[in-house]
């Protein structure tokens, strides 16, 4: 029935047949902005993957992780359909699951918890899973890309990688909520201290920028709600962040992505003009690791970042 | 014993125009809390340093403050583990609130939001009616204990970004209190509460979980979905954005596992809100520009009958 195998399913089994893949693999979860207002994120990751020397492999029939907001409407929906993504991870033999988005990060995790803590929700899951034949064991971790880089490639590796170095850029991180809080799904590093990004920052040869708002909310997911709101709170972060001296804004969430790039031009009548570009993290880590810049989709910015990037002999 | 350099923040709203900052240096183990390293500052340096405090055990409330920036109880926090680098301890008064004195803030705006719940079981029957006491099962009140847990300290007011941009947000706490009559079987409000707490804009919280920091546990992050969840189930207020909002991500996921960006934009503006739409445009022409829009419509993800059979067996309630 190769007719019916997902794509992911084709790839792999042509590894197992020519055993001609001898990098780390892992389940790749891009999520849904990704995929959509934000493909600049999907192909600057995997270009990035290239340059890592590992494979990322797509889960393409994996549904959305509730983005938080389906929680607001059944307690049970959004912890099944993360269920139904890691069974799919389990039958590929794809126990680490790697995500590109803050939101989905904590979001699946949290389900995942929910899962592995609790019989009770195992089995519900498992129940609606066999009406399709699917089944999750419980066996699946899930984790950023930026853990990824430090955990499994390290900070020194990638140091060493690195043949486009930043020039000193001053580089604010923003990490976004579900990367860090709560505490009790993610726990990977201080919620309250994170410095993952900002020993990526270093590691790429750039400066870290130290402010408040760097582990604020970005309003992405109150921007419909009420006018004004989200372009109030990313005024009131990068502010902080230009004030500090910073250049330029790194995230690994493309929905804090889309906030602080979209909204800082709306902000500007309250907070003063800002014009921070934002990185998506694998940009500019892959620009680093000497991925052309002209690949890494900078254009599709609504801040362009050309023009800092110019100006610290990066890019002519 | 170690110097611990105390970084406090002084200001007297009576006298002055603007803040400045004190450094009193203490010679006592890290492991002291800050609250009883002000004390001894208090007594034993300067003392004019005002703060709250009462019970000194993370039971009364009165002494949260910013402690190396993020808002924490003093009696519950060590020196140590908020010390910076050069071994000073960055003290302030809660953000979110106007300064009265050093590190007291007025509270009037969070009992504000408080006193708007009409913080009292009202049941619907009046109490000469009964001749036995109201009966709750376990079941029922375990729901409420970690809520009655509250100690309104006002930690998670104070770390709301919400809040820092609007102060109309009711605010976690307020929220966390609203579950707690909400969800009493005792009281007859139900649907009068739901509305108070949603005209207070209950749906603008921003799931930052910034309140998960609370020190006693209440989790105010999770009860403002537990609310969010009754608004729904009681169909309060259904033509507010966030509750649309929510319901026509179900739906996107449903029909095609993804969120689809373009299709909630307009289902929580709504399709035909032509004021409303125009004022998300703007952006919209920006990202345009860009090639950056989301596509219109999204092919369904392959297996998506899977999904649509996961929120059937739920009873998932979509658009």
């Amino acid at each position: 029935m190769s007719s019916t195998l997902l794509p992911e399913e084709r790839a792999l089994d042509a590894h197992v047949r020519t055993n001609s893949s001898k990098s780390k693999r892992y389940g790749f979860f891009p999520g849904c902005v990704a995929k959509e207002s934000c493909k600049e994120l999907f192909n600057s990751t995997m270009l990035l993957a290239d340059k890592l020397g590992i494979e990322l492999v797509e889960l393409t029939a994996a549904s959305c992780c509730g983005a938080s907001v389906l929680n607001d409407t059944n307690r049970d929906v959004a912890r099944v359909l993360n269920a139904r993504t890691y069974a799919q991870a389990e039958a590929l033999g794809l126990d680490d699951v790697i995500t590109i988005c803050s939101t989905c990060t904590g979001h699946m995790r949290a389900a995942n918890k929910e899962l592995r803590e609790s019989e009770e929700h195992m089995a519900q899951a498992n129940a609606i899973l066999g009406k399709f034949g699917a089944n999750y064991k419980g066996g699946v971790t899930v984790r950023h890309l930026l853990w990824l880089l430090i955990d499994d490639i390290g900070l020194d590796k990638l140091q060493s990688m690195v043949v486009r170095p930043l020039n000193g850029l001053k580089v604010a991180p923003f990490y976004g909520c579900h990367i860090i809080r709560p505490e009790s799904v993610n726990g990977w590093e201080s919620a309250r201290h994170p410095h993952s990004l900002e020993d990526v920052i270093v590691a790429l040869g750039g400066e870290a920028v130290d402010y408040a708002g760097k582990t604020r909310c970005c309003g992405f997911h109150v921007q419909l709600e009420k006018d004004g709101i989200a372009s109030s709170m990313v005024g009131q972060n990068m502010r902080m962040a230009k004030d500090n001296g910073a250049e330029a804004v790194i995230t690994p969430c493309p929905l804090c992505h889309l906030a602080l790039d979209g909204y800082q031009a709306d902000a500007a009548a309250r907070w003063g003009r800002t014009d921070l570009p934002v990185f998506h993290l694998p940009q500019l880590v892959a620009y680093a690791l000497g991925v052309s810049p002209e690949k890494l989709g900078l254009n599709k910015h609504l801040i362009d970042p050309r023009e800092v990037m110019v100006s610290r002999d990066l890019i002519n | 014993m170690a110097k611990i350099k105390l970084d406090i923040f002084r200001f007297d709203e009576a006298t002055d125009t603007i803040p400045h900052r004190d450094e009193v240096t203490v010679d006592l183990p890290e492991t002291t809390t800050v609250l009883d390293a002000l004390e001894y500052a208090k007594a034993e340096v300067d003392g004019s340093i005002s703060f709250r405090r009462s019970c000194r055990s993370a039971i009364c409330g009165s002494c949260s403050m910013s402690i190396g920036g993020v808002t924490s109880l003093a009696c519950k926090t060590s020196c140590g583990s908020a010390m910076e680098e050069d071994g000073s301890v960055k003290i302030d008064p809660m953000p979110n609130f106007q300064p009265m004195k050093d590190l007291v803030v007025h509270m009037d705006p969070f009992w504000d939001k408080y006193a708007r719940l009409k913080p009292y079981l009202q049941p619907n029957d009046a109490d000469s009616a009964h001749q036995t006491e109201r009966r709750v099962s376990p079941d029922d009140m375990k729901k409420l204990v970690d809520v009655a847990n509250c100690i309104m300290c006002a930690t998670c007011y104070s770390l709301c970004p919400v809040v820092s941009v609007d102060p109309a947000f009711a605010g976690p706490a307020a929220i966390a209190y609203a579950y707690r009559f909400i969800e009493d079987v005792r009281d007859g409000q139900r649907k009068e509460r739901i509305a108070q707490i949603s005209e207070d804009y209950l749906w603008l919280c921003a799931h930052c979980y910034a309140c998960s920091y609370c020190p006693k546990h209440v989790d105010p992050n999770d009860r403002i979905i537990d609310v969010k969840r009754a608004a729904i189930k009681d169909r309060v207020m259904m033509n507010e954005r966030g509750p649309r909002h929510a319901l026509v991500v179900a739906k996107t996921i449903k029909q095609t596992g993804m969120l689809a960006e373009t299709e909630v934009i307009q289902g929580t503006v709504g399709r035909f809100n032509i004021r409303g739409l125009l004022k998300v445009a703007p952006l919209g022409a920006r990202m345009a520009l860009k090639g950056k829009l989301p596509p219109p419509f999204l092919k369904p993800v392959p297996k998506v009958d899977e999904i649509r059979t996961i929120f059937d067996a739920l009873e998932a309630p979509v658009r």
